[in-house]
């Protein structure tokens, strides 16, 4: 069967900041409509540059990138504006306010899009309450629902099941495969192994590209090592690997 | 015989520069009330301030060269919000002190203008605090003016400033990169600023474009509580303020900033209380 031509590819790429060194080296990758792709690194290994390359925050320093003019961006909840006066209706909202024609303000209809959102993330009850009144979860699927509502072709997802409980995380990630099932391409960021080995693709990097593939060929033991140099354990007794986790940014 | 009680309040009320500058008042508590949340929200407070301080030497120009007097404070006042931002954009980590290099500078361009090259040094504490005397027709109609043009850009555009402020990586990703609405704020926050001067003048500008709305965000959780809350407050202070300025023989834009840092103080004092 032709597939279809992907969402977002890079070949090549790379990327940095300002006057500072390059930080993440050719990364080539091409992620199609439906595919889940996760994207592991340890902390620093360039996991968010790739991310904000994609989202067209950060400009590429070489090579080529493909992406929608619309990208959905799920960021990690601990940089939200917990100040703001909003509830998480009026986040949710903000999803349609990009789809408006600049003299639109979001209109009845708009706010039963981002009703349904919400419900679809299961916080219909908590519609009225303040966002930075959330707890860490309720706040990540308030941002899910931001997106659900902005329809975009490809959702970026910075380290979404971070500090997420069990219950959560489990909503999230039938969210995330039901999206996928809709026709959309996720991307993924995560450190933990045992998330990327959920999705049909993955990505590794560590300030350059380390493999890509489905994560059964691509796991591997020696990848991991290269992902992750001396921060990869072997679990006793099951011959499995974890990562040591750090704290850092 | 009127009730001798109640009677100067009334006769303050009954004269005519009084009910000017009330209704000024009563259109600066719209424009700046409404743009002040926007402000606080933003983090635009220090920018506000120095646009204020920048329409000074613009004030002095107007005054020694004989042109409108409200067009050399929109001038300068443009003109500085222009620079800083444009200085801002390309060097983002700087803008705090980029924003304080062009307030000093304009102080201290509009004090030499004003003492030595113009020699109208009897003028600068009217232009630097305000005063009543100074509103006219003119003033009244620009503070409604600018009370008109904030009250529409923030039914057409108070979302994508809310959008872009709450998370502006997932603005621009989604299609938000225009600056227009941001440009759009700044410049409303000058032409608030210039409206401000005639009652509070060019360094108190902040007393009703920061001050009310910090008041009220501490006891408001939604964007139009806290609008609606904040003109109520500024018209209350504002109102209030020129009143008590009236009956002390005291400057009013001093006079409104001293009961505004008050009355934020005790709401902030009751707020912490355990």
């Amino acid at each position: 069967m032709m597939s279809a031509p992907p969402l977002v590819a890079a070949d090549g790429l790379s990327a940095g900041y300002g006057t500072a060194p390059t930080v993440l080296h050719d990364v080539t990758f091409a992620v199609r409509p439906g595919e889940v792709c996760a994207v592991l690194g340890p902390n620093g290994g360039g996991k968010s540059t790739l991310l904000r390359v994609l989202t067209g925050e950060l400009a590429p320093r070489g090579g080529q990138v493909t992406r929608p003019p619309l990208v959905g961006v799920v960021p990690q909840t601990e940089r939200s504006r917990l100040d703001f006066p909003v509830s998480a209706l009026d986040v949710a909202l903000m999803g349609a306010v990009s789809r408006l024609p600049w003299w639109r303000r979001p209109a009845r209809a708009d706010r039963a899009a981002a009703r349904a959102a919400l419900a679809r993330v299961g916080l219909d009850e908590l519609r009225d309450a303040t966002f930075g009144e959330l707890s860490g979860g309720q706040r990540q699927r308030v941002l899910v629902a931001r997106a659900l509502v902005q329809d975009a072709p490809l959702v970026v997802l910075d380290e979404p099941f971070s500090g997420l409980d069990a219950t959560s995380a489990a909503l999230l990630q039938r969210l995330l495969g039901e999206l996928a099932g809709e026709g959309g391409a996720l991307l993924v960021a995560t450190h933990d192994v045992g998330q990327a080995r959920a999705w049909p693709l993955v990505l590794c990097l560590n300030r350059s590209q380390v493999a890509f593939g489905p994560p059964q060929a691509t796991l591997t033991r020696a990848v991991l090592e290269r992902t992750y140099g001396s921060d990869l354990v072997t679990l006793p007794g099951r011959g499995d690997v974890a990562v040591q986790q750090h704290h850092g940014c | 015989m009127p009730d001798q009680s109640v009677s100067p309040l009334l006769e303050d009320l009954s004269l005519p520069f009084v009910q000017r500058g009330l209704w000024t008042v009563l259109a600066l508590a719209v424009a700046a009330g409404v743009l002040g949340t926007w402000i606080v929200l933003r983090g635009l407070a220090f920018f506000s301030h120095a646009v204020g301080t920048a329409a000074f030497p613009g004030l002095v120009l107007a005054d020694g060269l004989g042109f409108a007097a409200a067009l050399g404070a929109i001038g300068m006042a443009l003109l500085v919000a222009g620079a800083v931002a444009w200085l801002a954009r390309r060097q983002p980590q700087a803008e705090d002190s980029l924003t304080a290099l062009v307030l000093a500078g304009a102080l201290a361009a509009g004090v030499i203008l004003a003492s030595d090259v113009f020699g109208s040094q009897a003028r600068v504490d009217t232009l630097l605090f305000g005063s009543l005397l100074a509103v006219d027709g003119a003033d009244i109609a620009f503070a409604w003016l600018a009370a008109g043009l904030v009250l529409a850009a923030t039914v057409v555009g108070g979302s994508r400033w809310l959008a872009t402020g709450f998370d502006p990586g997932a603005a621009r990703a989604a299609g938000l990169r225009s600056g227009a609405p941001d440009a759009l704020l700044l410049v409303l926050v000058a032409v608030v600023a210039v409206a401000t001067l005639s009652v509070v003048g060019a360094l108190l500008a902040g007393a009703l474009l920061v001050v009310p709305a910090a008041t009220t965000r501490l006891v408001t959780s939604r964007m139009r509580t806290w609008q609606l809350a904040t003109v109520a407050l500024a018209t209350l202070e504002g109102a209030g303020g020129l009143l008590l300025a009236v009956e002390a023989n005291a400057p009013p834009g001093a006079t409104i900033a001293v009961l505004a840092g008050a009355i934020f103080a005790a709401t902030a004092l009751v707020r912490a209380w355990p």
